[in-house]
């Protein structure tokens, strides 16, 4: 305590003599400034007026007078290079120089001149004599690297910096500074592996090197770059866990999900993180459309970790991408005869689902799981016992939820299928009653008008329609209009509508896919009816049941009759679009571009005309 | 008595045998040709797709007229199955038409009494488009129209025209550039990866053809095409391209880039050390040594006043020139509207007073001392100025999705940039007076 009260004492007193000794000095400085600031203010003025010389001349007296004042030799230096007089500039800075003991930066502020009086050798010497003064001193390196980023010189401002790690024998400095120039320069190879340096001494700067690195890796060359120095960092140091990210993180900007695939999986496995790794990557694939790749993670996450708390998501998750598997892939359980494929992705993905039923009963996903199985049974297994039972259970056990509505949505389409007409039209009231708005409410909608038609209802229809054409933003509007038009056009010749209402069976037979019944029923009412206003709409819908029958050649020559019968026919150009994309489809380029060619010829008008254009020069192979 | 007439004179001799099927022949090839008329006006169901189909045309050695100022600038050619075929593919409306009626079209495009008038378009000129490799973000007009018409051309660029690439072109395209070394002047974009890429691959092109500066590379790559220009070349440039070329031209004895691009200060005497005998179409221009103002020269007037700055009602209007005796000005009017919607740029119109007399003015905003679109001889050759960006996006920023001519199948902004295309393939007429 006694020691402490004697510094204290001691340090004051060293206070009161210095102010005691330096304010004489200070009072006489400060008489003599006050007629320099007022000269300084005048010559900033003039300077501000763009009258150079004469700011000039009052500069130059002010620096004689007082040339320790470091603002006066700053203003003449400045007024110096506004006027491009760099010798006069260089002459000023090596006076100034001459008067100091560490003249480093005006050693770096002269090979600025230098340079920009177009003497780059000079300049150089210059920048080199500065990092001559302390080679040692990592700041002698940075005066210098910002004197050379002033002019832009980055490749030199590289090599001043290299120099310093070198000298000083420390790979640590300038890290982030050198990672910049490399990027600036393109080098971004070099970038990365800068910035992979910094990483080593501190982990948690991944999403600071994210943030930089985004900006400058945007063309595929930079990200190629970018991706071969981090991987080179994962080899030489395997054990880094932000190193594998950044290389997952490139790979993922740079789309290659199933390289990222391996990083991932590999991080995963070092870190020990149960597949939670594997699992955000796999949402990540599936977000970019990799759906292989991500249904691949999503597998490796359940046979890995089967135990982990994403297990049952990634079981979910692994099903969809089996499903988007197949779809993309057109794979079909049944082939044209109806005799069964081999097992596919559609197997697989109902396979998966089951499995998930039966491990997780407590999921909160298990009513969508469900559903999923119900909508499989039906719309590609065709097993509508099974879709009907499970579809039950969803509506049964878990009402009032999205599933549960998708699940009654699918029951009334079901019922359709089976011919359970009042049943079909029950489930869509309820649903319509329900829901009243959104989408699933127009497609119910839709379903019921669709319902009316099928029975010879066609004022019920109509009216339905009519409802639906109002909102033109819905999916199914469309649908709706082109039923309205139809139930327009094609009444008579008798007061039942006999055509129309046998066509009405013909299309729910479709719908039922009893397809030999319908082609069958579909000839007799062209015999009958052949002049009738629906015989394009028989003709149209013969030739696609031609087509899902596998009678190829049937179908392409129905299409190509339609507009030479029915010259006026609304399906005119669309019967040539499907018979020319039949006959691209099964290997006749040739007739395909003639019929393609017909349908500019005969309908220049359709809207159909754009995707024709498209689809000639796809054949031609153009290169728009 | 009746051996005493001639009879050998009605009967076929060989040579008028000859005589009598060469006109059979030629009577029936008169009826049996049939021309195709590609109409320019209203009929029209892609304006802009005509332009390729007419150039692709003249690369198969069909040799098109193009009838100024009939049907909105027509195109008159000969009728062939593989031309009909890719009119009807690209979807450009055409019309068949007899030689008698042909022959009608054109008594009434030649007639005095119309100012209409045929021009012979022989050959397609080799097209030329100055842009870098980078992508930038922002669209070009000229690319854009070139590629939707699907008008070949191919992108040139400093090295290329200063290691004298511009001698293998006919026509070259200049547009939203910045020939004065300032980077467009996009100051506030200078931390982008586009701006600092842009600024790092310039500096590198100006190191490489051994420059300290970028303004000094671009000097001299204006140099090199005013020296084509002055050759017989044809130039066309859009937005920033017109006034900076003018202005790099002018500022070839100073410098006029601010520090803040280039590193050293603006020339103190710069506005006195400006050469206008050495640009094609402004003088006594000043230049704006603000580095932060988003404005090269006091050449544009900048966007219309407030109150006329809407879509609704900024146009200008074009020109009518005599189509038998101002060919080129009529040809690179050719529309099928004379009044045309305006559209913002970095350079928008030029101000009147600072054009040269000997430039002719092809459009101005009305009411207002503004030129749009403007056009000139130099030497040989020829240039043409267009105000704006582009022609169907009022106020086109950096960053914004590039415009889909599928929409803009009738832009009559659009068209101005394809007459120019197809005024070099024009046959030189020796003019009536």
């Amino acid at each position: 305590m006694p020691n402490r009260t004697l510094r204290i004492t001691k340090l004051l007193l060293v206070l009161v003599l210095g102010f005691m000794l330096c304010s004489p000095v200070s009072l006489s400085a400060q008489n003599v400034e006050e007629s320099q600031v007022g000269r300084f203010q005048l010559a900033e003025s003039f300077l501000r007026a763009a009258q150079y010389e004469r700011a000039i001349s009052m500069l130059e007296g002010l620096y004689e007078e007082s040339p320790g004042t470091h603002v006066f030799y700053e203003r003449l230096r400045e007024a110096y290079e506004n006027v491009k007089r760099y010798d006069a500039a260089i002459a000023l800075v090596d006076r100034k120089m001459a008067s100091e003991t560490a003249p480093t930066s005006y050693l770096t502020e002269k090979a600025r001149l230098l340079f920009l009086k177009g003497d780059e050798a000079g300049a150089r010497v210059q920048w080199e004599r500065a990092v001559a003064t302390n080679p040692n001193s990592p700041s002698v390196y940075l005066l210098v690297y910002r004197s050379l980023l002033q002019l832009r010189l980055f490749d030199y401002a590289i090599e001043v910096l290299e120099k310093g790690r070198s000298e000083i024998d420390n790979d640590t400095l300038f890290q982030t500074d050198l990672a910049y120039l490399y990027n600036l320069t393109s080098q971004h190879e070099k970038a990365v592996e800068k910035y992979l340096e910094l990483l080593v001494l501190n982990q948690n700067q991944l999403n600071y090197v994210k943030s930089q690195l985004g900006g400058f890796l945007t063309s595929e060359e930079a990200l190629r770059d970018g991706i071969q120095a981090a991987r080179k960092g994962v080899a030489a140091e395997p054990l880094n866990r932000s190193y594998r990210e950044l290389l997952g993180w490139l790979l993922v900007e740079d789309n290659a999900y199933r390289e990222a695939l391996e990083v991932y999986r590999g991080i995963d496995r070092l870190e020990r993180e149960e597949g939670r790794m594997l699992f955000s990557f796999a949402l990540i694939a599936a977000d970019g459309g990799s759906y292989d790749v991500a249904l691949e993670a999503f597998d490796e996450v359940l046979r890995r970790y089967p135990e982990s708390v994403s297990a049952p998501e990634a079981m979910r998750g692994l099903a969809m991408m089996q499903e988007k598997w197949a779809e993309a892939n057109q794979e079909t359980v049944f082939d044209i005869a109806g005799n069964r494929q081999e097992r596919n992705h559609w197997d697989e993905a109902l396979e998966t689902y089951q499995r998930f039923l039966l491990e997780y009963p407590q999921h909160p996903q298990f009513p969508d799981v469900l559903r999923r199985i119900g909508s499989l049974h039906q719309n590609v297994f065709y097993d509508l016992a099974a879709a009907e039972t499970v579809l039950r259970e969803v509506v049964a056990r878990y009402p009032q939820t999205d599933a549960a509505n998708q699940a009654a949505y699918d029951l009334g389409r079901l019922a359709v299928t089976m011919g359970r007409l009042e049943d079909a039209r029950i489930q869509f009231s309820r649903l319509l009653t329900r829901l009243r708005t959104g989408d699933l409410a127009d497609l119910a909608r839709y379903e019921l008008a669709q319902l009316h038609f099928y029975q010879g209802d066609f004022e019920a229809a109509d009216s339905f329609t009519r409802a639906m054409q109002e909102n033109t933003s819905t999916d199914v509007a469309n649908d709706a209009i082109h039923m309205k038009v139809m139930l327009i056009e094609s009444k008579g010749p008798d007061s039942l509508n006999t055509p129309l209402r046998r066509f009405a069976r013909i299309q729910l037979l479709t719908r039922q896919r009893d397809y030999d019944t319908a082609l069958h029923q579909l000839d007799d009412l062209s015999a009958e009816f052949g002049l009738h206003a629906l015989a394009d709409d028989m003709l149209m819908l013969k030739a696609e049941l031609q087509a899902r029958t596998g009678q190829t050649k049937e179908a392409i020559s129905s299409y190509l009759q339609l507009p030479l019968l029915h010259p006026d026919s609304f399906f005119g150009a669309g019967s040539l679009v499907e018979a020319a994309a039949l006959q691209a489809r099964f290997g006749s380029a040739d007739e395909a571009l003639d019929t393609y060619q017909r349908v500019l010829s005969e309908y220049p008008g359709s809207l159909l005309i754009p995707r024709v254009r498209e689809s000639i020069r796809l054949l031609r192979g153009d290169e728009v | 008595m009746p051996t005493s007439f001639p009879y050998s004179l009605l009967l076929p001799s060989g040579r008028n045998v000859l005589v009598v099927v060469a006109l059979l022949l030629c009577s029936l090839k008169t009826a049996a040709a049939q021309d195709l008329l590609i109409p320019m006006d209203d009929a029209q169901s892609d304006h802009l797709k005509a332009y390729g189909v007419t150039f692709w045309a003249l690369e198969r050695q069909i040799e098109v007229d193009w009838l100024l100022n009939y049907r909105g600038g027509s195109f008159l050619m000969i009728s062939q199955p593989d031309l009909e075929a890719e009119l009807r593919v690209r979807g450009v409306s055409y019309e068949v038409i007899s030689g008698a009626r042909t022959a009608s079209i054109l008594s009434e495009v030649e007639s005095d009494a119309a100012n209409t008038a045929v021009v012979r378009l022989e050959k397609p000129p080799r097209i030329a488009v100055y842009a870098p490799e980078q992508t930038l973000p922002w669209d070009d007009a000229v690319l854009l129209a070139l590629t939707y018409a699907e008008v070949p051309y191919d992108m040139i660029y400093d090295d290329d025209v200063l290691g004298g690439a511009l001698d293998e072109y006919d026509w070259l395209h200049l547009h939203h550039e910045d020939f004065t070394g300032q980077f467009g002047k996009f100051f506030s974009y200078r931390a982008t990866p586009w701006y600092i890429e842009q600024q790092r691959q310039a500096e590198m092109a100006a190191r490489r053809n051994g420059f300290r500066k970028v303004s000094e590379l671009k000097l001299a790559v204006v140099t090199t095409i005013r020296e084509y220009v002055a050759g017989g070349g044809f130039l066309f440039a859009m937005c920033s391209g017109t006034d900076t070329f003018d202005l790099a031209l002018a500022a070839h004895q100073t410098d006029i880039v601010p520090a803040e691009y280039d590193g050293d200060p603006v020339d103190p005497d710069a506005l006195s050390r400006l050469d206008f005998t050495q640009t094609f179409a402004f003088h006594e221009f000043r230049p704006v040594f603000n580095a932060r103002e988003y404005e090269f020269s006091d050449i544009d007037s900048g966007p219309p006043p407030q109150p006329l700055r809407n879509p609704a009602v900024d146009y200008f209007t074009l020109f009518e020139f005599s189509a038998k005796y101002d060919q080129v000005p009529t040809m690179l009017t050719q529309n099928h509207v004379p009044t045309i919607k305006g559209f913002i740029g970095q350079t928008t119109n030029f101000r009147k007073h600072l054009i040269k007399p000997n430039v002719v003015i092809m459009a101005e905003a009305p009411g207002r001392n503004e030129v749009r679109y403007l056009h000139g001889s130099f030497g040989e050759g020829t240039f043409t100025f267009y105000g704006g960006h582009d022609p169907e996006d009022y106020q086109h920023f950096v960053g914004e999705e590039p415009t889909d001519l599928n929409l803009h199948k009738h832009s009559p902004g659009y068209r101005l940039i394809l007459n120019n295309i197809l005024f070099p393939a024009a046959k030189k007429k020796k003019q009536k007076t």
